[in-house]
C-alpha cells in the first residue's frame, strides 16, 4: 500500500493543483495498487516518516505564509523523512518554501526550511504561459507540458535541476532551467496540473513510492492514449514532435 | 453643442457600420474610436441619462442579472441604454452610449443599465457615477489575467470608494461581496438565499474565500449553496451574513423553470421564472431588488422576471425533434459546478459535448477545469451515452473525464464542431447538455441554431 498525504488542500489548492493528487491516486488503483490517502492542514497530527508520498501544491501569498509556519514546525521531521527517501512533489509555492528564503520586492527576506539549496526573489515581469521542459526518466528524455505562472524567480545553488527548459520561462527565464531535485524531491513551477498529462513521471513518482513503501514490484504498463494526446496538444503548438523524441 | 464630442460621436457610428459590413460582432471598436477622439466621450455622454446609472458587477451572473433589471425598467415604461455581453469594459460601455445618442450629442434614456468587467471598474466609475451599484458574488476566474481574487476584490473596493452616493446591492450570501458596507462605508442593500433543503454542511466544492476579509479569522458555516456561498460568521471579529431585505426559500424546480417564495418588508410573493439553476435565482434576486429599490412596483416585477429568456449560453433551450437541448457557457469552477449539478439532476439518457478553448478571452491557463466537480459525472455514469470534447483542448477535457471516473469508451475528441455535435443531438438520448468556453460559444450557437429550431417556452 502506499500512503499519500496531501498537505494544506484547504490553503494550497491554486490552479487546480488537486489534479496531481487526482492522477497518482488513479494510476495507483488501475494497477491494483491501494493508497491511503491523509489530508493534512494546519496543527495537524502526521507521522511524514510513515508516509511513501508527499503533495505540496501553490497558494496565493496570506495562505503561504500560514502554511509556512506550520511546516517550520515539522521541519526536523520532513528532512528526516526527505534523507528516508520519503516522494515529494512540491509546486510553485510548494516549491519556494523548500528552500532557502524568498527575497521579497520590498527587500524583506522570508525565511524558507532550507531543506534545499536553492533562493527565490521577486521578479518584475510575472511568468505566464505554456511550457515545456524536457526532464530525463531513468536515463531516458522525456518532455513534460504544462502552464506556469509564478512571480517568483528562482535560482538553483548545489541541487540539480528537474529539466531543461525547451519552451517558455522555467525558474526565472533566463538559465534555461526548471525545477529541482534533491533525492527523491521533485520540485517544479508547472500547473496545468503537471501529473495527469504527463504520465511518464507521474508513474516515475509512483515507481519511486513503491520503493518508499518496500515493494519491489514492476509497474503494470497502462494505456495512457488520452494523457498522451492532452500532452501532444501542447507540444504540437509549440512545435514539438514527440513526447520521447 | 459640444463639436467634439459630436465628432467622436460620428466616428463611433462610422466604425459600427464599418465593422458590422465586414462581418465583425465588434461592440468595443465604436467605443474606441470615439474615446480616441474625444477622451471625455463616456463622460459627457452618461451624464445626459435622466433618472440614474446602473452598474452590474461581480464574477458570474452579471450579464443575466443585467438583461433582467434592463427588462423590468423597461417594461415599466423607462427608456434605457444597455451594453451588450461581451463588451463590458470601458470600450464597450462608451459604445453603448454612442450607439443611442445623436450626432448632436443628445441621447433620450431615463436609465442606463451597465454590465461592468471587474478588471474595468476603476477606470468606468472614474467616469461613470452610477445611482446603483450591484455586485454578484466573487469566484475565481481566469487567473492567469486577474491573479488572485483577493487583488480583484481589492481592487474593486477601492474604485467604489469614491461613490459617496450611490447605494450597493449585494449579495448578503458571499462574505467577499457582503464586507462592502463595512470596508467602504456605503449605504447597502442585501439579497439572499435562505437555508434550502439541498443547503449542505459543508462545501465539497472549491472554497474560494475561507478567511474572514474583514480580520482573517478562519469562517464558520452553518450552510453551504455552493462555493463560499451561504451562512457564515466570524468568530474572530463577529463578521456575520447580513440579514438580507429580499431573501427567497422554498426553491423547487417546475417544469420549464424555477419557482420559489421571496420575502421582503413582511410581505411573501411567489416568483418562477423560466430557467434552471441556483445561480439564476440569485440573478433574479439582485435584478428584483434594484427594480424595488428604482420605485418599480412588485407585480410589474414579478411579471418582467417571468418572462425573462435566457441569453446566449446562460443554459439556453433549443429543441431538437423533440428533444430538450441546453447550451450553458463556462468561464470558471463554480458556473462549470453548477451547470454540472443541472446535468446530473436531469432525468434519463443525456448526451454530452464539452467545448474548451484556451484563447486570451477564455483564459489561456484551463488548469481550472481540475477544480471542477466532474466526479459527479464518474460516480454515476450510466446516463451519458455519449461524452464529445472539442476546441483547442478538447484533448486535455478528454483526459479530465477519464480521471474523474468516466469510462473511456464513453468519451471521445472531435475537432470537427459540427459533426461533433450532430452525434451530440442524435441518438437515443432523452436530452442533451453543451458546454462552451467563451470564444466558442459563438460558432456552437450557430451551428445549434441551424441544427434546432428554438423552443419557445410562452
Amino acid at each position: 500500500m502506499i500512503r499519500i498525504c496531501h498537505m494544506y488542500p484547504d490553503l494550497l489548492n491554486l490552479y487546480g493543483d488537486s489534479g496531481n493528487i487526482i492522477a497518482f491516486i488513479k494510476r495507483c488503483q488501475w494497477r491494483g495498487i491501494s493508497v491511503s490517502v491523509q489530508e493534512i492542514s494546519l496543527n495537524d497530527q502526521v507521522n511524514l516518516k510513515e508516509q511513501n508520498f508527499l503533495f505540496l501544491g501553490g497558494g496565493s501569498d496570506r495562505e503561504l505564509n500560514l502554511t509556512a509556519a506550520d511546516l517550520m514546525k515539522r521541519k526536523k521531521e520532513l528532512k528526516e523523512a526527505i534523507e528516508d527517501d520519503l516522494v515529494i512533489l512540491a509546486i510553485c509555492g510548494g516549491y519556494q518554501l523548500l528552500g532557502q528564503y524568498y527575497l521579497a520586492s520590498n527587500g524583506e527576506k522570508i525565511p524558507g526550511l532550507g531543506i534545499m539549496d536553492f533562493f527565490t526573489r521577486a521578479g518584475s515581469r510575472r511568468l505566464v504561459g505554456n511550457i515545456v521542459v524536457e526532464v530525463s526518466i531513468d536515463g531516458l528524455p522525456v518532455k513534460l507540458a504544462g502552464f506556469e505562472n509564478h512571480s517568483g524567480y528562482t535560482y538553483l545553488g548545489s541541487c540539480q535541476p528537474l529539466g531543461q527548459v525547451l519552451s517558455g520561462n522555467g525558474n526565472n527565464g533566463q538559465d534555461g532551467l526548471e525545477g529541482a531535485r534533491y533525492r527523491n524531491v521533485f520540485c517544479s513551477y508547472l500547473h496545468g496540473p503537471l501529473l495527469p498529462k504527463n504520465a511518464r513521471l507521474t508513474d516515475h513518482l509512483i515507481n519511486l513510492a513503491m520503493k518508499n513503501a518496500g515493494s519491489n514490484d514492476q509497474l503494470r504498463p497502462l494505456e495512457s492514449e488520452i494523457e498522451d494526446q492532452a500532452c501532444q496538444a501542447i507540444l504540437n503548438r509549440l512545435g514539438f514532435k514527440g513526447i520521447t523524441r | 453643442m459640444n463639436l467634439k464630442l459630436s465628432t467622436a460621436i460620428a466616428a463611433g457610428k462610422v466604425a459600427y457600420w464599418l465593422s458590422r459590413f465586414r462581418g465583425y460582432q465588434g461592440s468595443s471598436l465604436p467605443g474606441k474610436a470615439a474615446r480616441r477622439l474625444y477622451s471625455g466621450t463616456l463622460h459627457d455622454l452618461a451624464k445626459k441619462v435622466r433618472k440614474g446609472i446602473i452598474v452590474i458587477s461581480g464574477t458570474n451572473g452579471k450579464t443575466t442579472t443585467g438583461n433582467m433589471v434592463a427588462e423590468i425598467l423597461m417594461d415599466a415604461g423607462y427608456s434605457i441604454v444597455a451594453n451588450r455581453e461581451g463588451a463590458n469594459m470601458i470600450a464597450g460601455v462608451t459604445t453603448s452610449f454612442v450607439m443611442s445618442a445623436a450626432l448632436w450629442g443628445s441621447i433620450d434614456c431615463d436609465y442606463a443599465v451597465l454590465e461592468v468587467d471587474e478588471a474595468s471598474m476603476p477606470l468606468v466609475l472614474a467616469e461613470v457615477t452610477p445611482v446603483v451599484i450591484v455586485l454578484t458574488n466573487f469566484f475565481r476566474d481566469q487567473l492567469d489575467r486577474y491573479w488572485e481574487l483577493d487583488k480583484v476584490v481589492g481592487v474593486i473596493r477601492d474604485a467604489i470608494k469614491i461613490c459617496k452616493k450611490t447605494t450597493l446591492i449585494l449579495n448578503a450570501d458571499d462574505p467577499l461581496v457582503a464586507q462592502f458596507p463595512i470596508t467602504t462605508g456605503l449605504r447597502s442593500l442585501f439579497f439572499g438565499l435562505g437555508r434550502q433543503e439541498s443547503s449542505t454542511s459543508a462545501s465539497s466544492q472549491t472554497r474560494e474565500s475561507k478567511f474572514c476579509p474583514i480580520c482573517g479569522t478562519a469562517l464558520t458555516y452553518d450552510y453551504f449553496h455552493y462555493g463560499q456561498l451561504g451562512d457564515y460568521h466570524c468568530p474572530g471579529c463577529g463578521f456575520t451574513r447580513p440579514s438580507p431585505q429580499l431573501e427567497a426559500v422554498e426553491l423547487n424546480v417546475v417544469p420549464g423553470g424555477t419557482r420559489c417564495r421571496i420575502f421582503y418588508e413582511q410581505q411573501a410573493v411567489e416568483l418562477v421564472i423560466p430557467t434552471q439553476g441556483v445561480y439564476n435565482i440569485y440573478n433574479a434576486l439582485a435584478a428584483f431588488l434594484t427594480g424595488l429599490h428604482l420605485g418599480i412596483n412588485t407585480q410589474s416585477i414579478l411579471s418582467s422576471l417571468g418572462r425573462h429568456q435566457s441569453v446566449t449560453g446562460r443554459m439556453e433551450l433549443f429543441t431538437h425533434l423533440g428533444k430538450p437541448v441546453y447550451l450553458c457557457l463556462v468561464k470558471n469552477p463554480t458556473g462549470f459546478n453548477q451547470g454540472i449539478a443541472t446535468l446530473c439532476a436531469a432525468e434519463g439518457i443525456k448526451n454530452v459535448f464539452i467545448i474548451i478553448n484556451d484563447s486570451e478571452a477564455d483564459g489561456r491557463d484551463i488548469s481550472w477545469l481540475w477544480d471542477v466537480d466532474f466526479e459527479s459525472l464518474g460516480a454515476d455514469h450510466r446516463p451519458y451515452q455519449c461524452l464529445i470534447c472539442s476546441g483547442q483542448r478538447g484533448e486535455e477535457m478528454a483526459l479530465r473525464l477519464k480521471y474523474a471516473g468516466v469510462p473511456v469508451d464513453r468519451i471521445s475528441v472531435s475537432k470537427d464542431i459540427r459533426s461533433a455535435i450532430k452525434n451530440v443531438l442524435a441518438g437515443h438520448a432523452g436530452s442533451a447538455y453543451l458546454f462552451s468556453t467563451y470564444t466558442a460559444l459563438r460558432p456552437v450557437h450557430k451551428i445549434l441554431k441551424q441544427l434546432t429550431a428554438k423552443e419557445d417556452l410562452q
